[in-house]
């Protein structure tokens, strides 16, 4: 199930960087910065719980495993999802995205792969260090979504501005949606040490 | 202990992978939009304006080259589409104060101005003339030209760094700029709509460093 999910979504993703498919992100910013983007890191975390084996740190002797090693608490893992978001969330990246295939290429991969070291990092990761980079990252894009939906320079010359101020102003709600999803998790993390201290007194 | 140093190694050297990455891309954190970097490599190393054929909106063509070069004046150059209604009516405005700028100065044989049309298809000769009559172009300051080739379009804008995405209602939006460029052609210095007066001073700068 988890599998089929995985491949639909990375096939998707993928659908939107070819013809026909591309024209929506070259058009629009949302289609771009809100669909494409998310689909893909969303993949990558799918596919990571679909293959432990080489995806994850599920199982002895995996890849996943091994690599695990050096992503104690989730650092290395978060620092790489955090860096590959950052660097797609420059303007100009945007852009070379929709004009160089090249690029676009490599934001594919990139961001697939922040996937799967988000999904990593949140397994190994204690809530103090999921909140230090959900505390950054999360402010960061709300931040950005902010700037692009209040200012009228126009940041992306791929894209009228009329594009880039619903996609500021999705990025916003989008992060205020994730902040949601991790303080949901947060409860659910919680609730086994509630029950076992519970069970103890 | 020891995962932890290796954890902690792996981390730092993502970090600063990811770092030098961020740095390369934004051009030492100076430049974060394609603009900005557009107009840091013109004024590192100055573009070569293509020679395509232009027509003006008296139907007479000439290669860009030669129009550019013909009075040895720096050029401040512009794209438009006269069909256009709002945003590059100020472009027009902008344009327009600068003409008067230059008149003013007595500038007319230093510095021109070039309004190029990034619409070949519509804008043929009449719609040029319409469009130099509405903005009260003087002849001999303001010049306006048209693609005779309508496939020469993409190079053009290409060769600038100008990028066009339609907008609502039909419109186009690009990035709009004060582009000099000098009369052998040479696309030297790319200003921003506001710096009128940085681009003429700028200009006549030029124009009396080539002068002979």
């Amino acid at each position: 199930m988890i599998k089929a999910l995985a491949a639909v979504l990375t096939l998707a993703a993928l659908l939107l960087s070819l013809p026909p498919g591309r024209a929506l992100i070259e058009q629009s910013m949302v289609w771009h910065m809100l669909v494409q983007m998310p689909l893909l890191v969303l993949a990558g975390f799918c596919a990571s719980m679909a293959w432990p084996r080489v995806l994850g740190s599920g199982l002895r002797n995996g890849l996943g495993s091994g690599l695990s090693r050096f992503n104690r608490y989730g650092l290395t893992g978060f620092m790489l999802a955090q860096c590959i978001t950052a660097y797609w969330m420059i303007p100009a990246m945007v852009d070379r995205a929709v004009v160089l295939p090249s690029a676009d290429a490599f934001k594919l991969l990139g961001l697939w792969l922040s996937g799967v070291a988000l999904r990593q990092s949140f397994l190994q990761a204690p809530l103090a260090v999921q909140l230090f980079f959900v505390g950054y990252g999360l402010p960061m894009m709300a931040w950005l979504g902010f700037y692009m939906a209040n200012t009228n320079l126009r940041l992306c010359n791929a894209y009228s501005l009329e594009s880039q101020l619903r996609a500021g102003q999705g990025l916003v709600l989008l992060a205020i949606a994730l902040g949601l999803v991790w303080a949901a998790s947060v409860r659910e993390q919680l609730l086994p040490a509630a029950r076992s201290t519970l069970g103890q007194q | 202990m020891r995962g932890l140093l290796a954890s902690f190694c792996a981390c730092l050297l993502v970090l600063g992978l990811g770092l030098a990455a961020l740095f390369h891309a934004t051009e030492g954190g100076t430049a974060y939009t394609t603009e900005t970097l557009r107009r840091s490599a013109v004024a590192r190393a100055p573009v070569a304006v293509p020679n395509f054929l232009v027509v003006d909106a008296t139907g007479q063509q000439q290669p860009l080259r030669q129009l550019l070069q013909q009075d040895q004046r720096v050029w401040i150059v512009d794209f438009v589409y006269t069909r256009c209604v709002t945003l590059c009516l100020a472009l027009g405005t902008i344009f327009q104060q600068l003409q008067q700028q230059i008149v003013d100065q007595g500038l007319q044989q230093q510095v021109g101005l070039l309004s190029i049309s990034f619409d070949p298809e519509s804008d043929r000769p009449p719609a040029l003339a319409d469009y130099a009559k509405r903005m009260r172009m003087q002849e001999g300051v303001w010049r306006l030209v048209s693609l005779q080739q309508p496939a020469d379009r993409r190079r053009l804008l290409d060769s600038f760094g100008i990028m066009v995405v339609p907008a609502p209602l039909g419109e186009f939006e690009h990035n709009a700029a004060l582009h000099l460029v000098t009369a052998d052609g040479q696309l030297v210095q790319i200003l921003d709509l506001a710096a009128g007066e940085q681009a003429l001073k700028a200009a006549a700068a030029l124009a009396a460093l080539s002068a002979p």
